[in-house]
């Protein structure tokens, strides 16, 4: 269909001279996408849901110490390691949005994917863990978003029901999709704007702009992946 | 054929008896008359004690808990229980795939490449080694499915035209795993059931009642002609050279599923090779091991299975180890001196790790021992010793897959999520559970198969002869076929 | 594509009916929500359509504008509304999780009366009985006290006018926010530098240089959306017109906010009214208008514990800043000197002239009205001496934020009859006689005024967003009920208070009459005008008294006690606000005494070794998280863990650490916890903490 050939490559920016660390990310992405909590033994075997990993590495010795942090959701690869490797290709790259989609359904659970992501972004439903969310806590999962079931794995989507729930509307209004009128729910809930979501085919949108920061880089260029999520280093406490 | 040709008698008094003493240690110098031959066979599978049962209802039972109970739980509780976590996708599942598959190389190898070189000392246990492969597989073929998230889907790996409009993914090694696994599955079972052919009619001959109906079922109506002879001679030697290209073919494939993935540590051009080589030392361990408890514990086995069957293949076992050592060595200098970061971090892991242990035990047991005590022939013919060496060989292949999977990928390009694996009690239960099935297995065909195949140990006495040249007696194989 | 309709197409004919995000002014419809079948939706309520709600987080004061997303019912989403001045479209992770406190499955489901404190065993109670016994007690007049949250305005101006009518006492507002960050203190030194008992507004925004005197501003202080969105502005820069902001940090733990600082001095605790002066002394040399006192900075550098190099050389930066801004946050507050360290910090923003413009300091034009700690005791020691016959306790649990020194639980035992609003089955409500569960705050009206978010005077408005899920009542409207007050209900009060808004005018909007306004109020979230208040001419600015740091005994640690993003506690029942990682340690789930390698090594300990935390009030227990960031001399522990009660979230992870806090008040009536002292000592015992972060990744060990 002639409305579907120019739907813009989403693209993620975060910079982290602005990240403070805050973590409103890590729960606003859980929040709307219906991302269960594993509670306190899970958590700390290194099985919680969180889409976004707020990594956080010291530099320095006492009183010289500072930390500094990166959000590394999934990386929406143009290249991705994770979609080859899949039997039952439940991790396939989108014609239409240019990103990597996760198809819950299809999913059998061989978790290869995630070996083979090298930024760790996927995760794995060992449990049922959102089913088993008590009432009436349930009620406000997002009906825009699968809730997933034991045996899967799932990632960062890019708010892909954000994306569709945007062009949608532009559709029905007969207009373009306006640069920012789309917003992941990270990107909606960081307080320090550190996020920046948009069509990276329009030079004129807020993310082409910060992509031609000279502070940007992509998380391990060497191999290849061509991620969609680019970070612009930190001025100050990064040491640069 | 083989059943035509008349043992050349050989009693005659000779001044070398004692020379020929010695030659009687092999079993292709010490023929009996083929009815006893037979009979002996017949009754290793017949005879049963108590004892027997006993072990069998105990292997029963344990393998209905450990493996069924538990990965039903598994089932409809979740992968959770096991100890995987991110990042260690991949864990105990996955090792002990690879090492059934590893298992079941040796079935193959002895029996079809000793085949095809004409290795003689072959002849007692292809049978032994043959269901060895078999059943590994099976053991093996279950770890894709019990490690699957959603199993009840599992058949979504299967090409087939289908209401998801879909097919798999040619691309992944797991699709090209899952073939080539189903593919030695098949082979490897019609390899196993061709040779057993005449001794299933032998057996037929032999029995009443139920057995007797099963064995005329299974043997398709061999009588033992020319004819009947000549087909399956062919048969068993296009078999035997077709299935050398899926033994290998398979642990590569296995090997492919670490190799072509980008992963640190995993992503090694010689994979292949060395995998093959150590399902290679693997299966041949097992396959000694299982022959020492043969030998001991079936009834007759001591005249057909001899010290220089163990020997032999303890010159084997060595000449695998040291190609081991070699591909070992060969992987681990080229990544090292690769100096990529993530790989160095690995194999620093592996060597100063908390489990560290683990690969220092994998060396041990892979290297050290066999080359300490497999020079000396005395050691080789002491079956204690092999029992003690081999089973180490497995804990240590064991130990390999384990190291290059769950610690490898605990420490990969994102330090943040390093982690470290701990197996918890329901994935040992299935991995032992997977060894009970094993055994059950073996166990039960010990007394339903002909644990050795009789015909290939006739045919290979009647093509052996002690001549003397001049005064020496020397022995003297001719070709048969 | 031509003669059949795909379902695609299908879809956006559909859509094209249905305009965009639609925002609602009118709530669940009316004043009085009645819970109804979705067989009889009304109509604004489509089937398969989002409706998005304004209205105001009331997780913590700051009174954030929030955006709530429903559909069918149901509240799915806090997202920040855009349009509000204290957080421009932002949330934190406390408001985002606000469903979570909606639909918590923990929550008190109907009014019920306790037959025994600390009983769970509840009986049941209609509601006609409940106000009966609200209406005897207020009857009772000077006998009848109340203890209210931080949070919602609307209420605590109810009861402040229902206490004057009854003759009841003023009731007490407190909260453990409040204590942490010494608000009254930070109030109390506004008050005597510039006349005005009021919050100051700092505007990161535009400063081009922050010095923050342990002021947690992105993560709990007193707005910390707010300040994280001024923040992010004064780290940016644009070309020539404005250069990349530079953020000194004075702290003994490396918090969040001095993560990311550029500079990081781990100072003393109580060593920053000190500090402050001597970089008043060193401006004073290069040429800045200030009191100069008799301190020597290189004494105070040292009883800092910093070097003086790194004195002169914030004193260098400052005095090369055009729009320095120094902020006195709680750690440098909530000590015995707190008052003058905070008249001292303050006092630095003065001489740039900077007041009430872009890059300085100004007063928010509400006026503060928390109590301080000296209040909540002067309430204990009248409940003490009996003479509080009925408590009313609403939107604070002080059984688990006050100190335990303070014996809060003992006082309560001498009251007659307690009533708790409590929506949680909270400590304090364990041990109410009459619980008459308000609302969740996101079945409720009310409003909230921005105290610290913005220098503008704003009003945020909140209103139902669902229907309530429960037999609770609005605890406005129970004492209401009472009659001594001439309103109907919860709303026409609301709509009493907003009046002299509507007639002041020059907001965000305009309307001629009530009505409207109040469609509009809902509408947008509140009302703001553009105007910020400015503080008055300054009164003289002389020097404060220096106060050296309290001294550090044989085997004595100084304690940091810090709110985390589960806040004053009440988050902890949120199970994503549990597992979202706690930036700094990444631990989720529990509490941890943050502790430098280098002291653990003296002392033997190892990550994960419980230790007894003592100080002369009491003594607490946790794991040990050795912390690469906080001074040899001090331990920190968070806050908002250690629940007895607050449902299956909460209840029996980590531990409190008001119980070390001693009840010892500052000038300005504060809590002085920051000069709590404790020892440490090993119990022998382990409990590995849950991190997100690896620990052989980060740390290199196992």
């Amino acid at each position: 269909m002639a409305e579907e050939t120019n739907q813009g490559v989403w693209g993620l920016v975060i910079d982290l001279n602005l990240c403070t660390g805050c973590n409103a990310c890590v729960t606003a992405c859980a929040m709307e996408n219906n991302i269960p909590w594993v509670g306190e033994e899970d958590a700390g075997y290194g099985r919680s849901m969180s889409w976004i990993n707020m990594q956080r590495y010291w530099e320095g010795e006492y009183p010289e110490v500072s930390p500094s942090y990166q959000p590394v959701m999934c990386q929406q690869c143009g290249r991705a390691p994770c979609e080859p490797v899949c039997p039952v290709f439940a991790t396939v790259h989108s014609e239409s949005e240019q990103i990597n989609l996760q198809v819950y359904n299809r999913c059998i659970g061989t978790r290869y994917c995630a070996n083979n992501c090298p930024y760790m972004a996927r995760k794995f439903n060992w449990f049922d863990y959102a089913y088993n969310i008590p009432e009436p806590m349930n009620y406000y999962l997002n009906p825009s978003v699968t809730v997933r079931r034991r045996g899967v794995m799932e990632k960062c989507t890019f708010c892909v029901q954000r994306i569709h729930d945007g062009q949608e509307n532009a559709r029905a209004q007969g207009r373009a999709v306006i640069d920012g009128e789309i917003m992941t729910a990270c990107q909606q809930a960081c307080p320090a704007d550190a996020i920046i979501f948009g069509d990276m085919t329009d030079p004129e949108s807020q993310v082409s702009q910060a992509l031609r920061s000279q502070r940007k880089y992509v998380l391990l260029e060497e191999l290849g992946t061509q991620p969609k999520v680019t970070y612009l280093k930190g001025e100050g406490y990064y040491g640069g | 054929m083989a059943a035509e040709v008349k043992p050349i008698p050989n009693a005659i008094p000779s001044p070398h008896a004692a020379e020929e003493e010695d030659l009687r240690e092999h079993l292709m110098f010490d023929p009996r008359p083929r009815e006893e031959m037979n009979r002996m066979v017949m009754d290793s599978m017949t005879h049963t004690t108590p004892r027997y049962w006993i072990v069998v209802g105990i292997l029963a039972v344990l393998t209905a808990v450990l493996l069924y109970g538990v990965w039903g739980y598994m089932i409809f509780t979740g992968i959770g229980i096991s100890g995987e976590r991110r990042p260690n996708y991949w864990g105990i599942f996955i090792v002990s795939l690879v090492f059934w598959i590893g298992i079941s190389h040796a079935g193959t190898f002895v029996s079809a490449i000793l085949r095809v070189f004409k290795a003689e000392f072959r002849r007692p246990f292809t049978r032994a080694a043959e269901l060895m492969t078999t059943f590994g597989l099976a053991a093996g073929a279950l770890w894709p499915l019990i490690h699957l998230g959603r199993v009840w889907v599992f058949y979504w790996m299967i090409p087939y035209p289908n209401a998801r409009w879909l097919w798999p993914n040619f691309r992944s090694p797991l699709v090209w795993d899952f073939m080539a696994i189903t593919t030695y599955l098949l082979s490897s079972t019609i390899y196993l059931y061709l040779p057993l052919l005449p001794d299933l009619a032998m057996a037929r001959d032999r029995t009443k009642g139920w057995r007797h109906v099963v064995y005329k079922f299974l043997a398709l109506g061999w009588r033992g002609t020319e004819a009947e002879w000549f087909r399956l001679r062919k048969a068993i030697n296009i078999f035997a050279i077709a299935i050398i290209p899926v033994m290998f073919s398979v642990h590569t494939i296995v090997s492919w599923d670490f190799a072509v993935a980008q992963t640190g540590g995993w992503n090694s051009t010689i994979f292949g090779p060395y995998f093959i080589i150590g399902a290679i030392l693997s299966g041949v361990s097992a396959v000694v091991t299982i022959l020492i408890i043969l030998r001991a514990t079936l009834k007759n086995m001591d005249y057909f299975i001899r010290l220089e069957h163990i020997d032999a293949l303890g010159k084997l076992l060595l000449v695998f180890s040291m190609a081991w050592a070699y591909f070992f060595f060969n992987d681990y200098m080229v990544s090292w001196y690769g100096g990529s970061e993530v790989v160095r971090t690995i194999l620093t892991f592996h060597a100063s790790g908390p489990s560290a242990w683990i690969w220092y035990v994998m060396l041990l047991c892979n290297v050290a021992i066999p080359w300490l005590t497999l020079w000396s022939k005395k050691l080789r013919r002491t079956p204690w010793l092999m029992l003690i060496v081999t089973l180490g060989i497995n804990v240590g292949m064991y130990f390999e897959r384990y190291t290059i999977i769950p610690i490898t990928l605990g420490h990969q390009r994102m330090p943040f999520d390093w982690g470290e694996y701990t197996p918890r009690l329901p994935e040992i239960s299935l991995a032992l559970g997977s060894l009970c099935l094993f055994m059950l297995l073996y166990m039960l065909a010990s007394r339903f198969i002909p644990m050795v195949p009789v015909w290939e140990v006739r045919e290979g006495q009647e093509a052996h002869q002690l001549r003397k040249v001049g005064k020496t007696v020397v022995p003297s194989v001719s070709e048969l076929e | 594509m031509s003669d059949s309709i795909s379902r695609r197409r299908f879809l956006q004919l559909t859509g094209l009916g249905a305009a965009a995000a639609v925002m609602t002014g009118c709530g669940p419809a009316s004043r009085y929500v009645v819970r109804r079948p979705y067989t009889d939706m009304p109509e604004y309520a489509r089937l398969g359509e989002s409706t998005y709600y304004a209205t105001t987080c009331t997780e913590c004061p700051a009174g954030c504008g929030m955006i709530m997303r429903t559909f069918e019912g149901r509240a799915i989403k806090a997202e920040g509304n855009p349009a509000h001045p204290v957080n421009s479209g932002k949330l934190c992770s406390r408001g985002l999780t606000a469903v979570q406190g909606l639909y918590n499955p923990d929550r008190i489901k109907g009014p019920a009366r306790r037959a025994k404190r600390g009983e769970e065993s509840l009986a049941p109670l209609s509601w006609d009985e409940a106000l009966g016994e609200v209406k005897t007690a207020l009857s009772a007049g000077v006998k009848t006290a109340f203890l209210l949250g931080l949070a919602p305005d609307h209420l605590y101006d109810l009861v402040s006018e229902l206490a004057e009518t009854a003759g009841t006492a003023k009731p007490v507002r407190y909260g453990a926010l409040g204590m942490f960050e010494a608000r009254a203190t930070l109030v109390e030194a506004a008050r005597q530098l510039f006349g005005e008992a009021r919050f100051p507004f700092f505007d990161v925004a535009g400063a081009d240089l922050v010095i923050s005197f342990g002021a947690n501003f992105l993560e709990t202080w007193l707005s910390p959306v707010a300040y994280t969105r001024g923040y992010s502005q004064f780290r940016r820069s644009f070309g020539a017109d404005k250069a990349r902001g530079y953020f000194i940090s004075f702290e003994a733990r490396r918090s969040l906010t001095s993560g990311v600082a550029d500079e990081w001095h781990p100072v003393v605790p109580g060593s920053e009214g000190l500090l402050a002066l001597a970089l008043a002394n060193l401006l004073a040399e290069r040429g800045w208008n200030l009191p100069v006192s008799s301190v020597d900075p290189a004494a105070a550098a040292e009883a800092a514990g910093i070097s003086l190099e790194a004195l002169t050389a914030v004193a260098d930066r400052a005095a090369k800043a055009a729009r320095p801004l120094f902020i006195p946050g709680g750690q440098a507050l909530a000590h015995s000197a707190g008052l003058e360290a905070a008249r001292s910090i303050l006092a630095l923003n003065l001489p740039k002239g900077t007041l009430g413009q872009s890059g300085g300091m100004s007063l928010s034009p509400a006026a503060a009205d928390a109590a301080s700690m000296k209040d909540v005791q002067a309430l204990v020691d009248r409940m003490n001496a009996g003479q509080v016959e009925t408590l009313f306790v609403h939107g604070v649990n002080p059984l688990f934020e006050l100190p335990a020194g303070l014996n809060f639980a003992g006082a309560l035992g001498k009251v007659k009859r307690v009533i708790s609003f409590a929506t949680y089955p909270d400590e304090t409500a364990l041990q109410a006689d009459l619980l008459l569960p308000d609302h969740s705050a996101l079945e409720s009206w009310g409003y909230q005024r921005t105290l610290a978010g913005t220098a503008a005077s704003a009003i945020a408005a909140r209103q139902p967003v669902v229907v309530p899920l429960y037999d609770t009542r609005s605890s406005v409207d129970v004492l209401l009920s009472a009659g001594l007050l001439p309103y109907a209900d919860e709303v026409e009060f609301i709509q009493s208070r907003l009046l002299p808004v509507l007639s002041a005018g020059g907001g965000n909007f305009d309307a001629a009459e009530i009505e409207t306004f109040w469609a509009r109020f809902l509408q947008y979230g509140g009302w703001w005008s553009a105007q910020g208040a400015q503080p008055a001419a300054q009164a003289a600015a002389e020097a404060a008294q220096p106060v050296q740091p309290q001294s550090l005994g044989e085997g004595k640690f100084r304690l940091v006690v810090y709110p985390t993003q589960l806040g004053d506690g009440s988050g902890a029942n949120r199970p994503w606000l549990q597992e979202t990682p706690n930036t700094s340690t990444t631990v989720m789930w529990n509490s941890w005494v943050e502790i430098n390698p280098k002291t653990a090594e003296e002392l033997g300990l190892h990550n994960d070794d419980v230790v007894l935390i003592k100080s002369d009030a009491g003594e607490v227990e946790a794991s040990v998280y050795l912390f690469p960031a906080i001074r040899p001399d001090t331990l920190a522990i968070p806050f908002g863990q250690g629940h007895t009660a607050l449902g299956r979230y909460a209840e029996g992870r980590g531990c409190n650490p008001a119980e070390v806090l001693a009840p010892v008040l500052n000038a300005a009536g504060d809590l002085a916890l920051g000069d709590t002292l404790v020892s440490i000592t090993p119990t022998g015992r382990r409990r590995p903490l849950s991190r997100y972060e690896s620990k052989v990744g980060v740390y290199g060990e196992h």
